[in-house]
């Protein structure tokens, strides 16, 4: 039995280096020049040299990339956030028809692959002014992300008892007062898990800013990113250094959020 | 008077509060949807504002198409393949990691790790990786191997090695967390009945698993039938056809051929089978929960 195990853990041991290793070599390249790297492709540089870093901080937008990042995935997960609870509220309160109508048409609606309405969504931003513009790609983010946020608030306020509400009405509270003092703090692990599974989703997210921010000042960080690699092909070490860079905040959000997003999963799983 | 004021004002907030995410629904799903119908049966260029209306002429060129009947080959092949190996390699990452074993955490985190960057990136890593990385590590084993990616024979198995990686993280959660929710006392109790590993996995773990597998199965087929990033930022279909798949399709006949009436076409059918292919998976994996 023992000897199983030590086989096991040698076997996951050895995976789990594979899968590191393709990685290590991004990093590494990152850190040697092109003639270090010719002379010797897998040793470790002499000494540590960041001024691939330095360069391609400088030469890419990477600042500008990075907050247009963070503009558009904060806010747009702000808006899915409040969007969903306050529509997650009123299905789960209001058990009517008209509510659960609207509650299945979210639901069927994230059978529809992005894909199939690409097209429409490009010419509908061309006619409404929404290309090139944070607002535009954000709402459509929304409009996205609240079909799942639904279907996670709806099914968590209805496990909510009735009880502390009806005592907030006779306290005279208004229905958007207690929503927004008594249901919308207890709403934390739902929320946390709708945060984790879009934030993620939306700041690796390729094909929409591929088609809505086309212009240099809006890029996110992937479609910078992919201009970036079409742009220094030749120089390989200055691309893996913002390869690198650009991979840093996601997996320090990673990290940090692992609980988190390993619980979303879980739970999408149930409800899915 | 005052009690139906207030029931009706309490109505009117209940209204009000889904007003935004219906706007939000219409604005971003339900108009592109009927746009991207009516335009199929078009022949809009998918730039100009002038179009005529064709009837089902798209629909059965999609169907005389060899290109899209190509693309859905290589996607049923990509899809069919990806979905069989990550479920495998998560599941086996999931018995033994939810086993004891020393730094379960550590390798659950590397594991996962893969799925959190971007495609673009992984692409471009991996892209390197074949063409330079992995071959000056067998070239000291005397073995001299060129880019999957560059052969029409193994690219599409290029790609799915590559979406291997990053595919596994999720999957091997939702086996954990399904896992932990098998009582222990049953293997236990199986154990003591004389029943081996493979025996109590084959009939106590798995059958238990079942939903787990159900969701899995069907999260990464659907996924791996919408395949896009992965395939555009390596190979971009080639070399040749050889990795065009009709998510790739679709947007080269919308946005690079200018056949946005046709595009929309190639589009209705692909959610079509989307749907088709979620409904009937649906159906089996229920019927085979309920049977075990």
């Amino acid at each position: 039995m023992k000897k199983t195990r030590i086989a096991v853990f040698v076997l996951i041991l050895v995976l789990a280096l594979i899968f590191l290793f393709p990685l290590y070599i991004a990093v590494l390249m990152s850190v040697k020049t092109a003639k270090q790297t010719f002379d010797s492709f897998y040793a470790l540089p002499s000494s540590l040299d960041f001024s691939n870093y330095l360069h391609a901080w400088q030469t890419s937008k990477f600042p500008v990339a990075i907050s247009n990042s963070l503009i558009i995935t904060g806010l747009s997960v702000v808006l899915i956030v409040l969007v969903s609870a306050l529509a997650g509220y009123s299905i789960a309160r209001r058990n009517k028809p008209f509510y659960n109508i609207i509650f299945l048409l979210f639901l069927s609606g994230m059978m529809i692959p992005f894909q199939v309405t690409m097209l429409p969504l490009y010419k509908l931003g061309k006619t409404l002014h929404m290309l090139n513009t944070h607002w535009g790609i954000i709402l459509i983010y929304g409009g996205f992300g609240i079909q799942m946020g639904v279907l996670f608030y709806t099914a968590f306020i209805k496990q909510i008892s009735r009880e502390i509400e009806e005592a907030a009405t006779i306290d005279g509270c208004s229905t958007p007062g207690i929503f927004f003092r008594v249901i919308l703090p207890l709403l934390k692990p739902v929320t946390a898990t709708v945060v984790v599974l879009n934030a993620l989703y939306i700041w690796n997210d390729f094909l929409l800013p591929l088609l809505y921010l086309q212009d240099n000042q809006y890029r996110t960080i992937p479609l910078q990113q992919y201009f970036f690699f079409g742009q220094y092909s030749s120089d390989l070490n200055l691309a893996f250094a913002y390869a690198v860079m650009g991979m840093i905040p996601v997996i320090v959000f990673f990290l940090l959020m692992q609980k988190f997003i390993i619980k979303g999963i879980a739970a999408g799983a149930v409800k899915g | 008077m005052g009690n139906l004021q207030r029931a009706l004002r309490k109505e009117m907030w209940y209204l009000l509060f889904i007003v935004p995410g219906v706007c939000l629904f219409i604005m971003a799903v339900v108009i592109p949807l009927i746009m991207g119908a009516r335009y199929s049966f078009t022949n809009w260029d998918g730039v100009s504002n002038k179009f005529a209306f064709v009837g089902w002429d798209n629909y059965v060129k999609a169907y005389q198409d060899p290109g899209f009947w190509a693309a859905l080959g290589n996607t049923a092949k990509y899809a069919l393949i990806l979905t069989l190996l990550v479920n495998v390699f998560s599941l086996l990452l999931a018995l033994v990691l939810d086993a004891f074993l020393p730094l379960r955490n550590v390798f659950r985190t590397i594991f996962f790790l893969p799925s959190v960057i971007s495609i673009v990136l992984s692409g471009f890593i991996w892209s390197y990786n074949y063409s330079t990385g992995i071959p000056q590590l067998l070239s000291h084993f005397g073995l001299d191997v060129t880019s999957p990616l560059g052969n029409p024979d193994y690219a599409l198995f290029g790609l799915i090695l590559v979406a291997l990686w990053q595919g596994i993280g999720s999957p091997m959660i939702i086996y954990i967390a399904g896992l932990q929710g098998i009582p222990q006392e049953l293997s236990e109790s199986a154990k003591i009945d004389g029943a081996g590993v493979w025996k109590s996995f084959r009939h106590i773990t798995f059958p238990l698993l079942a939903p787990s597998v159900t969701i899995n199965l069907l999260l990464v087929l659907t996924g791996s039938l919408k395949v896009f990033d992965l395939v555009f930022v390596t190979t971009n279909g080639g070399p040749g056809f050889a990795t065009e798949v009709v998510s790739t399709y679709i947007y080269r006949t919308s946005f690079s051929s200018f056949q946005g009436g046709y595009g929309m076409a190639l589009s209705m059918m692909f959610f079509l089978i989307l749907v088709i292919v979620t409904v009937v998976q649906m159906s089996i994996s229920r019927r085979r929960e309920v049977e075990m």
